[in-house]
């Protein structure tokens, strides 16, 4: 017995030395990859101008996990950026290679990706991951690195409270704002035409119960009686009770606080239970212009709300190109291209815009040119407070004829606003 | 105030989704029963056998309540193959808590191949009724619902009959009683573990089907599904088909009228407090029987 | 057991310790690259609650899916006590972990009381329940946790070079504590009595065993541990959310590292983080995007558990042992109960 014993203690101790000095290897062989001086200098400041080595992006996206579906339309916008401004000779004449990683949708790895992408592999420029949670973690290893952040997904309160001076929100405002635009059409009908009653549901979650909530208080102002609040978890959820409770209360309009998934789920479970509002606002779900009538029926869309910040048929920086590009290398018509690859794209467009003004594509001009002007890209012309917060509104949109039509307010709009009723009302 | 009629409509749609939780949840405690194994993968086998009917009926145009006559065998044979490579190598001693493990890792394995061949976009299965209801005295059922809650009920129904009325099922609840005195009279335990097994999983490839047509679902929907199937099981008591079914409707009526009445974000919740009241009172469970060690 | 015999492996046994900590504690120096000192702060992270978790999940057989539940409490403490204020040098967080990690043991134990009541399989599965209802708590306690938004912790004022090195020198010295607590256990009558637990809960009251103290004492400590780990883990990401801070994967690597290095031994937890922890972040960075590496996971999992049931250190030292291959452990439990019973 007591042999054994000694015998377990001598095992580990060798098993641990042989550990150790793994570890010390690694560290060794990394220590080289690095270079010297490698370390804690501002990145990409020093021999920018002029050297033709590829400019390289890190990228951390979620492939696998709970947040991995939006991801994927990210990667195509960022990926067919890097392809068309390659075809047009690079940024400054350097060919942009993306380096993308996989969070696995947890925080500790998006962490570790960013560390790594930033100290190990020495990219260039990193660009926000696609789930808009992990925004937070990551903003803060570019910020502590001196690297912009401009990130397309994470557009919560919480993201500008931070208070960084690196991070750029890469859509027209903040996430917040994308009720207000559906509040200013509905406030902007005569009052004998405007709702009386409102439903709230939304889902529990930092990007969607804020926009239900702000259309609230701005509804509850203009007299608008509010007959249900009502908030569900972001798990797999049955949406039936949900949808039930709002038909008992009879509200004139439905204002969705949603994301894709469960906005999906809202509106099949109000056309299962024959429920239709006169007005229904969706904030997500309802702009996925090739999902939202794939998973709700062809049949149903017309007459649906939602808001967005690219358009098929918008006439935005850039536009015709990329349907172009993304047509020659996805396929598929415009109306069937998601907004977010368009909110990827844009951040590619501003790096180039600022490489062609200022002629240098280092983090500290990235981050100073960003702040001090206003800047064209597909997603409208973007400018951004201290906080990164951009200062610009979301478009209002309408399902008609089966296509998501942007139709609020009248100056950008392709259509004026159709009569709102569901397919399935009775 | 909340009118009767909204909360009929609650308990209504809560019994319907909880004859779908029980057919998932009957497999769960039978491969318990008979293995005395904790079966982490049941969740990972529901959505395996979701995508399996999701590409015949998307792809051959098979109607997703006849795939379950294509999904049943296959998902058996896929039961018996696991308990024959993973669980029954363990040793008996350490099989509770290995079989955590391992049937962990095979859920992890399914979920990965999953999202290899499926990649992680939602997906649910579609089927010309999707989106029919019916109007009963007032309240509204969807048809999908309905048939899918029928469906569950014939196919606990058949389950129930094959325990009670074959040679193979006697074997089976001789063993979850007692596999010591179930060997002594001649039962071949090893064998009827691979058999519960593959039942266990065959039950998750009907419920699959009927899954998929009810709620969207990707690779990484099993973590929810293990979570509640789970509770489900352990408030019916481990090992009581009996306590699965009264469970699972148990857990779709209290969820859905919490829902209703009080909100979404506590139905879940409303659920395990039950759970852990029940448990507080009564450790086996509603049903089970009594296990080693319990005060 | 000669009187040499014990001295000579007490200093085998210390040579080892201060071999292991000198190395670590020089490691910041000798590796001098924040992405490699990040991983090792999430390792030193996991070698703590893998230690934890061996106190009640391996010593005592009460296999805990609910440790991640602790761990958030202990995240959401420490962010609830910080947010908003300013942290001067930044290292009041550090010293918080400590009391935060008492306070969440004391209030985990009444619930801890009831859940041992139940065993094995129930008791993981009740376990993991209590994750879940943490979790609905974070996201419904809106007044005090702010539900899904989350709440900022203070980013301290530290250099960006050295950035990491308090997080890993506190981790670090958590873990010097939570080992010395292990060994502490492992080398008393209290890990005997612990390992009678497992092997027969009424068996070992009935040699006059303290089941539910001990059990009550082995989940206290294992709790403060798991809670102290979550405090730094949230100055250290910065931020908590329900669903990161309490996490049912974070539990589940728990228990995956410390069946991997061996359970109920001492280095066996802090072999299987030190092995599993930085393998799964950098394969999941350099091999993420083919999507393989949940299929790879999963086979690398079941091979170690179906060839290595018993873990690595358990495994090699049977196999260095002539005569027939005992399994160590329940040797130990053997030895042990006559111990008791003598």
């Amino acid at each position: 017995m007591f042999h054994g014993r000694r015998n377990r203690l001598r095992i580990e101790k060798s098993r641990l030395i042989a550990i150790l000095a793994a570890l010390t290897l690694t560290a060794g062989v990394a220590g080289c990859g690095l270079g010297a001086g490698g370390d804690g200098a501002a990145p990409g400041s020093a021999g920018a101008k002029g050297t033709t080595k590829p400019l390289t992006i890190g990228i951390s996206l979620s492939q696998t996990g709970a947040f991995s579906d939006p991801g994927k339309a990210a990667k195509r916008g960022y990926e067919l950026w890097a392809a068309v401004v390659n075809r047009r000779g690079g940024v400054l004449g350097r060919q942009v290679r993306l380096k993308i990683v996989d969070d696995a949708s947890q925080p500790n790895q998006v962490t570790t990706n960013y560390q790594n992408l930033i100290t190990r592999d020495d990219v260039d420029l990193v660009f926000g991951p696609f789930s808009s949670l992990l925004t937070i973690p990551a903003s803060q290893v570019a910020a502590r690195h001196h690297y912009a952040f401009l990130e397309p997904a994470g557009g919560g309160p919480k993201v500008f409270e931070q208070h960084l001076n690196n991070l750029f929100f890469v859509q027209p405002a903040p996430v917040v704002k994308q009720g207000e635009i559906f509040a200013d059409y509905i406030l902007s009908l005569p009052p004998s035409r405007r709702p009386k009653s409102a439903a709230y549901p939304s889902l529990d979650d930092p990007f969607a119960a804020p926009v239900a909530d702000h259309v609230r208080r701005l509804f509850e102002h203009a007299g608008i009686k509010t007959v249900y609040r009502g908030t569900y978890p972001a798990q797999l959820t049955d949406l039936t009770p949900v949808a039930s409770a709002i038909a008992q209360s009879k509200p004139d309009v439905v204002v969705g606080g949603t994301q894709p998934e469960d906005g999906y789920q809202l509106t099949r479970a109000m056309i299962q239970l024959r429920y239709a509002p006169k007005w229904l606002f969706l904030s997500n779900g309802a702009n996925a212009p090739a999902d939202y009538p794939q998973r709700v029926g062809r049949g149903h869309v017309n007459g649906i709300f939602s808001a967005g910040d690219w358009f098929a048929g918008s006439a935005a920086r850039g536009s015709d190109e990329f349907v172009r590009a993304y047509k020659a290398r996805y396929g598929g018509g415009p109306h069937e291209i998601d907004m977010t690859s368009a909110e990827a794209y844009a951040c590619g467009q501003l790096v180039e815009q600022v490489a062609a003004r200022t002629g240098a594509v280092d983090n500290a001009t990235i981050v100073r040119a960003l702040r001090s002007d206003s800047w064209p890209t597909l997603v409208g012309n973007l400018s951004w407070d201290a906080d990164g917060a951009p200062r610009g509104s979301y478009l209002l949109a309408q399902w008609i004829d089966g296509r998501l039509t942007p139709v609020y307010p009248p100056a950008k709009a392709l259509h004026r606003p159709v009569d709102p009723k569901l397919a399935w009302s009775r | 105030m909340h009118s009767a009629h909204a909360i009929v409509q609650a308990v209504i749609l809560g019994v319907l989704t909880g004859g779908v939780y029980a057919l998932m949840a009957s497999g769960q405690t039978l491969i318990f029963g008979v293995m005395r194994v904790v079966n982490l993968a049941q969740g990972a086998l529901v959505l395996l056998a979701a995508y399996v009917a999701y590409s015949l009926t998307g792809g051959l145009g098979v109607d997703p309540f006849l795939a379950i006559g294509i999904t049943t065998p296959l998902m058996f044979g896929f039961g018996v193959a696991i308990q024959l490579l993973f669980v029954r190598p363990l040793g008996a001693g350490d099989r509770a808590e290995l079989s955590l493990l391992v049937t962990f890792a095979v859920a992890l394995g399914i979920e990965g191949l999953l999202t290899v061949l499926y990649n992680t976009t939602y997906r649910s299965i579609e089927a010309p009724y999707a989106d029919a209801s019916w109007s009963v005295l007032g309240f509204q059922v969807p048809a999908v619902r309905a048939y899918a809650f029928a469906l569950s009920v014939v196919l606990l129904a058949a389950l129930i009959a094959l325990l009670r009325g074959t040679r193979v099922g006697r074997a089976i609840r001789a063993t979850v009683q007692n596999p010591t005195s179930a060997r002594l009279l001649g039962v071949d335990v090893d064998r009827i573990g691979a058999v519960g097994f593959g039942l266990g999983a065959a039950t998750a490839a009907a419920a699959g089907s009927v899954f998929g047509l009810v709620y969207p679902f990707n690779p990484s929907s099993h973590y929810e599904l293990i979570a509640r199937l789970l509770t489900i099981v352990v408030l019916g008591g481990l090992g009581s088909i009996g306590g699965a079914i009264v469970a699972a409707a148990g857990m779709g009526v209290i969820s859905s009228v919490v829902a209703v009445t009080v909100s979404p974000v506590w139905a879940d919740f409303a659920f395990f407090v039950v759970l852990l009241a029940v448990l507080l009172l009564r450790p086996r469970g509603l049903f089970g029987p009594a296990l080693r060690g319990a005060a | 057991m000669s009187a040499r015999g014990g001295a000579l492996r007490r200093a085998r046994s210390g040579g080892l310790w201060a071999g292991f900590f000198a190395a670590l504690l020089a490691l910041p120096v000798v590796l001098n690259a924040h992405w490699l000192l990040n991983i090792a702060v999430f390792t030193l992270m996991f070698a703590v609650l893998a230690t934890a978790w061996n106190l009640v999940g391996g010593y005592a057989g009460y296999p805990s899916l609910g440790h991640g539940a602790l761990f958030g409490i202990g995240a959401y403490a420490e962010a609830l006590l910080f947010a908003g204020r300013d942290v001067g040098a930044g290292y009041g967080p550090f010293l918080a972990a400590a009391p935060i990690g008492v306070a969440v043991a004391l209030a985990a134990l009444p619930v801890a009381w009831i859940a041992m009541r139940t065993r094995a399989e129930v008791f993981a599965i009740v376990t993991i329940t209590l994750l879940f209802i943490t979790q609905a708590l974070a996201f419904n306690l809106r007044g005090l946790t702010g539900g899904a938004q989350g709440i900022a912790l203070p980013v301290p004022p530290f250099a960006e070079r050295t950035f990491e090195w308090p997080y890993y020198y506190a981790l670090l010295a958590l873990l010097a504590v939570a080992l010395g607590a292990a060994f502490a256990v492992d080398r008393t009558k209290l890990g005997s009595a612990l390992l009678a637990i497992r092997a027969d809960e009424d068996k070992a009251r009935g040699v006059g065993v303290h089941v539910t103290f001990v059990k009550l004492l082995a989940f206290g400590l294992s709790a403060a541990f798991t809670a102290a780990a979550g405090a730094i883990w949230a100055y250290y990401v910065s931020f908590v959310y329900p669903q990161f801070a309490i996490d049912p994967f974070i539990a589940i690597a728990m228990v995956l590292m410390t069946y991997l290095g061996g359970r109920a031994t001492l280095w066996g937890p802090v072999l299987g983080a030190f092995l599993l922890a930085p393998a799964q972040q950098l394969l999941a960075y350099q091999f993420g995007s083919s999507r393989l590496y949940l299929v790879a996971y999963a086979a690398v999992f079941l091979v170690v558990i179906l060839a290595l049931p018993r873990g690595i250190v358990p495994t090699l030292a049977a196999a260095r042992q002539p005569g027939p291959a005992y399994h160590v452990s329940v040797d130990r439990v053997r030895a042990r109960r006559e111990r008791i019973g003598s």
